[in-house]
């Protein structure tokens, strides 16, 4: 009787994991809590994209509410979510990208042409759309690290005290952003 | 309208699995041998209709029609006709439609190969292959179908096959991991078949062998291929990342190897019943459970991107309904199987028991990394990831004892042994090693770690107590190699190649070296005993790319050792830039050259691998699916052996 026990405890063992694998599914596993949520914007002090004589940091983007998408020319997935971005800031969301140059790398000797790259941003935006106030250039990655970036479209919600609300990675559409972004808005108003 | 025959073939595929999975069933408890006998015949048509459909498949893809989607997103005009029939197995949808038809045929295959067994077995072992069949054949149809069509609008040019897929490796790794994964399938089978007679004595464990035997051949081919090609292809140098992918092909294999030698022991002395059909069960589900993990995205991995809750739902309800129904039918009626023999503590049925144990913990492990992190955040715990150092740690721990264990088992008598019996081999064995260990490193390397001295002590121990065994048999029964039989020539075989994937592992993670450098054309740089001249780039253009190689001339000593060209190629269809690796490669090293950017006035930047003894792993994994080979041309897995002469095979 007893070993009759303990031969079904790998099916109990089974129906435990399955509990969990049923709750991951429907969970999303792209939903990164990072260590930064609820914490304040990092300091920080860039060269804007466009003009690099202008430099942002922290305290110029206190204030207001806005989202911070970090991308790049490079990325796919990016460039497909531009003309819903430039929707949304149609509609009066406050977007700030950050660009994250993926090709660069000062460690290992390589060039780096600003011009070409603005030329590119450029021409990729007229044919998107623009959903940018303006592009911050991480181009040392610093703001990024920071930030806990694993990659990119990464998308974070900062509140009028810099306070980091959500952290989404991948792509913004009209799902993602009823689901997770237009109630924490709403909370926010 | 091709297209569309292929998906009305896959229908008919499912409704011969419908009938496959019910009427041999119904016959073998109804004890009604008609249908019972219509097994093979149902099995026979529902591969022969998945084969017309994936021929379907191959076919639609050969000639460019773009209109049905698949095609369109995975080939293109000017990819070269092996990889766009490779582009078939390159997605998702077309990956599965092959696993059904591996399914299928092996289904077939037992259909075929099993008329020696009795009708009752037979019938409930196809039936249960039958029900397999059904589920995957169901998914493909509902979830993920290769035959939908992009009409009315469909693009002229396809897509191609992702460039990193455009490989040798990439033609034969899945197809070999799939007849691997689907083989445990057959092991499954059995056991299920065995716990619904409530027979679960030797017979079982002598016929499932030779098909766990084959399923683990594959699967170990499949990942030694799949490691190798990740090495060449992706540029990087590696080849084990403990991606969640990678832990998906791991753990059936861990489970497996445990598989076979517990069957060893089940039929040879009659142990240990209940575990091997335990075993046999988990195999099987821990490939249900990694295809779970790679197609729905409950795990964020390099390799898996299709995230899609439908499909997801679709295979965790196949994995409850499959594995919780059969671990819940080994919980009521496992209990009753009792093992008569009895051994002592010295015995070969206690190394295999441990070695056992041993591989289970490893398997843990593997599944604990994977699926803590989602468990972890699932408990509201928050996030947490458990990288490489985390398994390569616990691995490690693992390798001593395991080691340990291998280079005395084989020694180690059934029943019982007299300690005094080993001593002299065994001390005289660890000395050798230790001294061979000791002089062969502090004289090659100038720095030596504890990881590095316990990994290849183990290598070392490991191959000379297949020596010793050898030559302790040798001299004990007639000095004729050709008396030992396949077992014992497989058995080493396989430890042997476990030993040379550990000396590689060792080796190549302690000595490999690297160098990021900046060169312009005749420019010389030196790593370790070798000069590497850069000669400059040219041009290169493939059927479906453009791009440059690097071609750098490698000395030593003066003497020229080979030219090397590392090329980078820019994919016409999708832009991608992939690096493509040159490698010369000895048994003793491997240099690796991968090219990187253009910098400013003709410059490039390079980067150089020298990375020592990293064709042993590869080697040692071959060594392993030879040893499968040796077993599975053992003569009493023969075909044509009668019932009565197996019968009296497992009580000889």
């Amino acid at each position: 009787m007893k070993n009759k026990t303990l031969m079904l405890v790998p099916f109990i063992i089974f129906a435990v994991l399955c509990v969990f694998l049923l709750k991951g599914l429907f969970g999303n596993p792209k939903e990164i809590e990072t260590g930064r949520l609820g914490q304040t914007m990092p300091a920080f002090n860039l060269p804007d994209l466009m003009d690099e004589n202008k430099r942002w940091t922290d305290k110029d983007l206190l204030g207001d509410v806005y989202l911070l998408n970090v991308w790049g020319t490079w990325c796919p997935t990016c460039l497909i979510e531009l003309p819903y971005l430039t929707k949304l800031r149609g509609q009066g969301v406050k977007i700030i990208g950050l660009y994250y140059e993926q090709n660069y790398d000062p460690d290992f000797g390589d060039s780096f042409d600003l011009a070409a790259l603005q030329r590119e941003v450029k021409g990729m935006l007229s044919r998107t759309g623009d959903p940018y106030q303006f592009n911050i250039l991480d181009l040392n990655r610093t703001l990024a690290l920071d930030l806990g970036v694993s990659g990119a479209p990464e998308h974070f919600l900062v509140d009028k005290n810099g306070k980091i609300i959500l952290h989404h990675t991948g792509d913004i559409n009209e799902r993602v952003w009823r689901a997770k972004f237009a109630p924490k808005l709403l909370e926010l108003k | 309208m091709i297209a569309e025959l292929g998906y009305l073939s896959l229908t008919l595929a499912l409704a011969f699995s419908i009938l496959l999975s019910v009427y041999p069933m119904v016959g073998a408890v109804k004890g009604n041998l008609r249908l019972m006998q219509s097994a093979p015949a149902f099995a026979l048509a529902q591969f022969l209709f998945t084969a017309i459909s994936f021929g379907i498949l191959i076919y639609v893809t050969l000639i460019d029609d773009f209109t049905v989607a698949y095609v369109a997103s995975h080939s293109s005009t000017t990819l070269p006709w092996y990889y766009k029939v490779t582009s078939t197995w390159g997605g998702h949808e077309g990956a599965v439609l092959l696993w059904v038809l591996m399914q299928t045929g092996w289904t077939a295959i037992v259909a075929f190969a099993s008329k020696s067994l009795p009708w009752q077995l037979r019938a409930r072992v196809l039936s249960i292959l039958g029900f397999l069949g059904l589920g995957f054949i169901l998914y493909t149809l509902l979830m993920s179908s290769p035959f939908e069509r992009l009409l009315p609008y469909y693009p002229i040019e396809g897509h191609d096959l992702n460039p990193l897929l455009q490989d040798p490796g990439m033609i034969i790794h899945p197809p070999l991991l799939y007849m691997g994964y689907v083989g445990l399938s057959v092991s499954f089978a059995f056991a299920i078949a065995a716990l619904l007679m409530g027979k679960l004595d030797n017979t079982w464990a002598k016929w499932s062998r030779p098909w766990t035997m084959a399923a683990w051949l594959f699967l170990t081919l499949g990942i030694t291929i799949g490691s190798w090609w990740a090495y060449a292809e992706l540029g990087w140098g590696g080849w084990w990342f403990w991606d969640p992918v990678e832990n998906a092909s791991l753990m059936p294999w861990l489970v497996a190897t445990a598989l076979i030698h517990s069957l060893a022991v089940t039929e040879k002395r009659g142990v240990f019943k209940s575990w091997t059909v335990l075993l046999a069960i988990a195999a099987f589900s821990l490939t249900l459970l990694g295809t779970f993990i790679v197609r729905s995205g409950i795990i964020v991995s390099v390799h898996a991107f299709t995230t899609d809750p439908g499909r997801g739902s679709f295979i965790l309800s196949f994995l409850a309904l499959v594995v919780g129904g059969s671990l819940l039918l080994y919980g009521l009626r496992a209990g009753t199987v009792e093992s008569s023999s009895r051994y002592k503590v010295l015995s070969r049925e206690v190394a295999l028991w441990l070695n056992n144990l041993l591989l289970c913990v490893a398997t843990l492990i593997v599944l604990l990394g994977t699926l803590l992190p989602m468990v972890h955040k699932e408990l509201g715990l928050g996030t947490i990831s458990i990288g490489v150092p985390f398994f390569n740690q616990m691995f490690f721990y693992l390798l001593a004892p395991f080691a340990l264990l291998l280079g005395l088992g084989p020694m180690l008598r059934w029943k019982q042994n007299k300690f005094s019996h080993l001593t002299k081999k065994l001390i005289g064995a660890l000395i050798v090693t230790s001294v061979i260990t000791f002089a062969w490193l502090y004289s090659s390397y100038e720095n030596v770690s504890t990881t590095t001295l316990v990994g290849v002590f183990f290598a070392l121990w490991v191959s000379l107590t297949v020596v010793i065994d050898l030559l302790d048999k040798l001299s004990k029964e007639g000095a004729s190699i050709t008396k030992l039989g396949n077992s014992f020539w497989a058995m080493h075989t396989a430890h042997l190649g476990f030993a040379c994937v550990v000396l590689g592992v060792t080796l190549t993670s302690a000595y490999s070296v690297e160098k990021q450098v900046k060169v312009n054309p005749g420019e010389q740089t030196q790593l370790n005993e070798y000069s590497y001249r850069f000669e400059g780039v040219k041009a290169i253009v493939g059927p479906n790319y453009k791009g440059h190689a690097g071609v750098v001339t490698v000395f030593k000593d003066e003497q020229k050792v080979t030219e090397l060209y590392a090329e980078k190629r820019q994919y016409d269809v999708g832009m991608q830039v992939m690096t493509e690796a040159a490698i010369d490669a000895k048994l003793s090293r491997d240099l690796y050259l991968a090219l990187g950017e253009q910098l400013s006035n003709g410059a490039w930047a390079l980067r150089i691998y020298e990375k020592p003894f990293v064709r042993w792993m590869w080697l040692g994994g071959l060594l392993m699916a030879l040893a499968g080979v040796i077993m599975m041309l053992d003569k009493r897995y023969r075909r044509k052996a009668s019932v009565a002469s197996e019968m009296k095979g497992v009580t000889a």
